[in-house]
């Protein structure tokens, strides 16, 4: 019995025309993730007055006001004479569903998974002719005893999950109010300042070692059937698993921030799942690199950035061992290292074919992410929000998102995807039942759910 | 320039002796009467008073001369007013302006096409090339259910956008004409193609609550040109019934004649067909005749269903497949040239000054008598109207009307620029040309209107205006937010 259904499949335009013969070029880092897809999914309560279709067609509406300001995503691919992808304003549109689900949105939130999760949130993969081929996909699913899921699925060529909310934030703004707080702005990525003396470029730090080490792989293949499993970790657990990581003969320090503990403790947990003996199994972090780079708020395109934890030296998994590992390669990345590597990838002029997150255990910090503000109707915030980085091939993905409870700054939300065993494996971790998180998501439809949150 | 006198066709003189020719035939009466006036002033003033008394004593008047002479007048006078037709005026109109979320770009149509037609990749290159040519421009908008992957237009759709369409019109008419629902007495409905049971007419009777006793038609099936029938049949109707309102509205329901198979001929509707209507208020009421905008002179109706060829010129009919589509033939453009041939020789006589009926009688005797081999003379029938309206139903039958009347530019900016923001919204587009003029502030009281339409069947209706006062731009309608960035070069062919 199909829970979701669909009633239609549409293009949104934007409401002005979009000047002929415009071009949108893409960045370095929009272009190494050519072969990975976003997708976003927000759960809403309704008023109860709501009728069938309404919030469907307000939402459309502001949309397509909203897109009259993003020409880039109402674009389409195409080859630069380079050979590289840039996009061009030719005003097609996004494409958007509409659908119909059983139940209403909290009945759905305490009996979901991965795969009816992804039925929320429309994504068809690029095909032949990619100049007729969306590179953004909205749902709106429509609970019929109330509520709301938003859904938006996007090429990661074009915009990073950040981004993505900050897309679904101003579509938020301008349907509340009618207008964009943050108004978006399409650039080029920050160069470095050309220096007085001439000095050789840097000589291969780890970062673009990594890069380039990952360039050179070959591209993976799925392995194992992929699963996701949401955990929630409030304020309290996550203090505590911040003193655990804090390394004890080093009160000086700074003590490791809620991504670098927790990302610690799901990498010991399933490096010990994994089995393996010697040391950690091998991680990359990937960290949003807005700050850093000084770019402004309404900045659209990718800014994320992988960097590789050596995790050869630790043993007996040691979780303060670990989170100041991945601090100091936090550390590590700083604007100037930054800047090299997009030097260095623009140098190289050959494709970018392979899948950045495609081999080791991916940490992603999308920890501030402001998926929470987005509120399209007064009083009504959304009770959920998930991300998906896909497709997740490599040795798993760990999403580390913040949580929908006020109750205090340091609550989380990590979403993890691993094959389908260790997955299930994890959750009887030790370690990881010291803190007793709430499970939102199950693995299986068969294990009973933990009570969501409120 | 006629024919007949090549050598001095670039010789400016020519074109002062042509003036004063149309000068001196179009004020002939003038010409005639002032040396009469004079004459007779004169012979007065010489008489003097005393003669004219004289002259008044002698002429006996009999009691029952005068009262002959004077029921006499009296019965010429009521015999002549009773018989003139009353005047039908056109109080306000008001054009459909669809909402900018049902707008279609050239590459979201083109991809949608290519979506839905992914079996017939020459059939979307065919579409491409006619979209690329048409005309169009970035803002047309269709009706929501065509919007879909695939479109899967119902009936309860169509009906949707009839109902958005006309009440919009209805309403937008109700609020600049203060018209109340029970004040109109005739109402008309036009759609060509859309005719549920119960009739559009019957959904407008409903929604508004019309008197029981209101004349209503619905026509339907009468293709582009029904909206010049439509008024036709008002003014006729307008003569029967004294003190009365007319409303008319003419549309074209696009959801359900979206063309679903890939035959050529069949696809060019889809291509060019647009969401518009409009709804008119037509009177014949004497006091309207203060805030009417025209008053409606002439209209000529031209049907060559006679003729096989032009009968099936536009045919609704099903594809090898089944599936039912509008097929244009490829001698449309000859057909509506002849068809505009028929019309012009009616409406010549109507609305040309002398001086180009003069010039046309002359040519026709010499052809005839002297040597048939005289082109045919062409009046010039920018002498008769100051605006044109011709349907905009593509951009080649514009091309070939202003071809064939010889019109400038200026003449047929109104129906490109309609095309190109409205694209062919079928017989509401003269109502969106006019109100394009309307709104650049170029009608001014006295000036004359020519609005031309073609149809299926094959018609060629004409209707004649005359503005009744000046109208102040800017104002409320369709064009109030792009008429600032009108007119827009259209190329000859859009890159997509």
């Amino acid at each position: 019995m199909a829970e979701v259904s669909w009633i239609c499949k549409r293009t949104v335009v934007s409401t002005k025309p979009v000047e002929a013969g415009k071009f949108c070029p893409l960045s370095v880092l929009d272009r190494i993730m050519e072969h990975n897809h976003v997708r976003v999914v927000l759960y809403y309560r309704c008023p109860k007055e709501r009728k069938a279709g309404e919030s469907i067609k307000m939402l459309r509406e502001s949309l397509a006001e909203l897109l009259s300001a993003y020409p880039i995503m109402t674009g389409r691919l195409l080859k630069t004479a380079e050979g590289h992808w840039m996009i061009k304003c030719n005003d097609a549109g996004v494409r958007m569903v509409e659908a119909r689900a059983k139940g209403s949105v909290d009945k759905w939130l305490q009996n979901f998974d991965r795969e009816k999760e992804l039925n929320l949130a429309h994504w068809e993969p690029m095909f032949h002719k990619l100049y007729f081929w969306s590179t953004f996909y909205v749902q709106l699913t429509e609970f019929e005893e109330g509520g709301l899921a938003i859904g938006l699925s996007c090429g990661h060529l074009l915009s990073d999950p950040i981004c993505v909310t900050i897309f679904i934030k101003a579509w938020a703004d301008m349907t509340l109010n009618g207008k964009m707080v943050t108004p978006p702005l399409f650039h080029r990525l920050p160069r470095r300042r050309q220096c007085n003396e001439t000095t050789n470029p840097q000589p291969f730090p780890e970062l673009i070692n990594y890069y380039k080490s990952t360039l050179e792989k070959p591209v993976p293949v799925v392995q194992a059937k992929q699963t996701t499993i949401k955990i929630a970790f409030s304020d309290e657990m996550v203090r505590s698993c911040i003193a655990m990581s804090h390394a004890p003969g080093s009160p000086d320090e700074p003590s490791p921030t809620p991504f670098q503990a927790l990302a610690g403790l799901f990498w010991v947990g399933i490096s010990k799942i994994k089995g393996l003996k010697n040391g950690l199994i091998s991680m990359s972090i990937c960290l949003d690199m807005r700050k850093v780079l000084g770019l402004d708020k309404g900045f659209f395109g990718n800014c994320m950035v992988y960097n590789q934890v050596p995790g050869d030296g630790i043993e007996e998994y040691e979780l303060s061992k670990a989170a100041n590992a991945i601090r100091e390669v936090v550390d590590t990345m700083d604007a100037e290292g930054i800047m090299n590597l997009i030097e260095w990838m623009e140098g190289k002029a050959d494709q970018f074919s392979c899948l950045m997150n495609g081999y080791d255990l991916i940490c992603v910090d999308l920890e501030h992410v402001d998926s929470y503000s987005a509120i399209f109707e007064d009083n009504f915030k959304p009770i959920h929000a998930s991300y998906y980085i896909e497709p997740t091939v490599g040795e798993g993905m760990i999403l580390v998102l913040p949580s929908p409870l006020a109750e205090g700054s340091f609550s989380r939300v990590v979403m993890i995807t691993l094959p389908e065993d260790e997955a299930i494996n994890l959750l009887e971790d030790k370690l990881i039942q010291q803190f007793s998180p709430t499970i939102l998501m199950m693995a299986d439809k068969k294990y009973t759910t933990a009570n969501s949150d409120p | 320039m006629p024919q007949i006198l090549p050598d001095f066709s670039s010789s400016v003189k020519l074109k002062y002796v042509k003036l004063g020719y149309q000068y001196l035939v179009n004020h002939i009466l003038t010409f005639l009467l002032v040396p009469i006036m004079a004459g007779v002033v004169l012979e007065i003033l010489r008489l003097g008073p005393e003669e004219m008394l004289n002259i008044w004593r002698s002429l006996h008047f009999d009691l029952l001369q005068v009262l002959f002479s004077s029921f006499l007048i009296i019965f010429i006078a009521t015999v002549y007013f009773m018989s003139k037709p009353r005047s039908v005026y056109l109080v306000d109109y008001a054009c459909y302006k669809p909402p900018v979320t049902c707008r279609v770009p050239f590459s979201t149509f083109m991809e949608h096409s290519r979506l839905i037609l992914k079996d017939s990749p020459k059939s979307v290159d065919f579409q491409m090339r006619i979209l690329e040519r048409s005309g169009l421009g970035e803002e047309t908008c269709l009706p929501p259910a065509i919007h879909y992957i695939p479109p899967n237009p119902t009936m309860e759709d169509a009906r949707a956008e009839a109902e958005t369409v006309i009440f919009a019109a209805i309403d937008s008419l109700m609020k600049k004409t203060g018209l109340k629902p029970k004040d109109i007495d005739i109402l008309i409905v036009n759609c060509s193609l859309f005719s549920p049971t119960p009739s559009l007419s019957a959904m407008v009777i409903n929604k508004y609550k019309l008197r029981s006793n209101i004349k209503s038609f619905n026509l339907s099936g009468m293709g582009c040109s029904a909206g010049i029938i439509s008024i036709d049949l008002a003014r006729d109707l307008l003569q029967v019934y004294p003190n009365s309102y007319a409303l008319v509205v003419s549309t074209e329901i696009i959801t359900p004649n979206y063309y679903k198979g890939n035959e050529r001929a069949m696809l060019l509707p889809n291509c060019l067909f647009r969401m518009g209507g409009a709804a008119i208020l037509l009177s014949n009421k004497r006091r309207e005749k203060s805030r009417a905008k025209y008053r409606l002179v002439h209209v000529v109706r031209t049907h060559k269903g006679a003729d096989d060829k032009a009968y099936r010129c536009v045919y609704e009919q099903e594809d090898p497949q089944g599936k039912v589509g509008i097929n244009l033939s490829k001698d449309l453009m000859v057909i509506a040239g002849e068809a505009l041939k028929s019309n012009i020789t009616t409406i010549g006589p109507l609305v040309l000054p002398a001086s180009e009926q003069l010039l046309f009688l002359f040519t026709l005797i010499g052809r005839k008598i002297f040597n048939p081999k005289w082109k045919p003379y062409i009046p010039d029938f920018k002498q008769a109207f100051e605006h044109f309206c011709i349907h905009a139903g593509g951009r080649a039958v514009i091309d070939e009307l202003q071809k064939n009347l010889q019109l400038s530019a200026e003449h047929v900016e109104a129906s490109r620029m309609t095309l190109h923001r409205f694209g062919n919204t079928s017989s509401s587009s003269l109502w969106y040309e006019l109100n394009y003029i309307e709104a650049k502030g170029r009608m001014k009281k006295g000036a004359r209107v020519w609005q031309i339409a073609f149809g299926s069947g094959f018609k060629c209706n004409s209707a004649v205006w005359k503005c009744n006062r000046t109208i102040k731009a800017p104002m409320e309608g369709p064009w109030q937010d792009c008429i600032d960035r009108y007119p827009v070069h259209i190329p000859e062919v859009v890159k997509l």
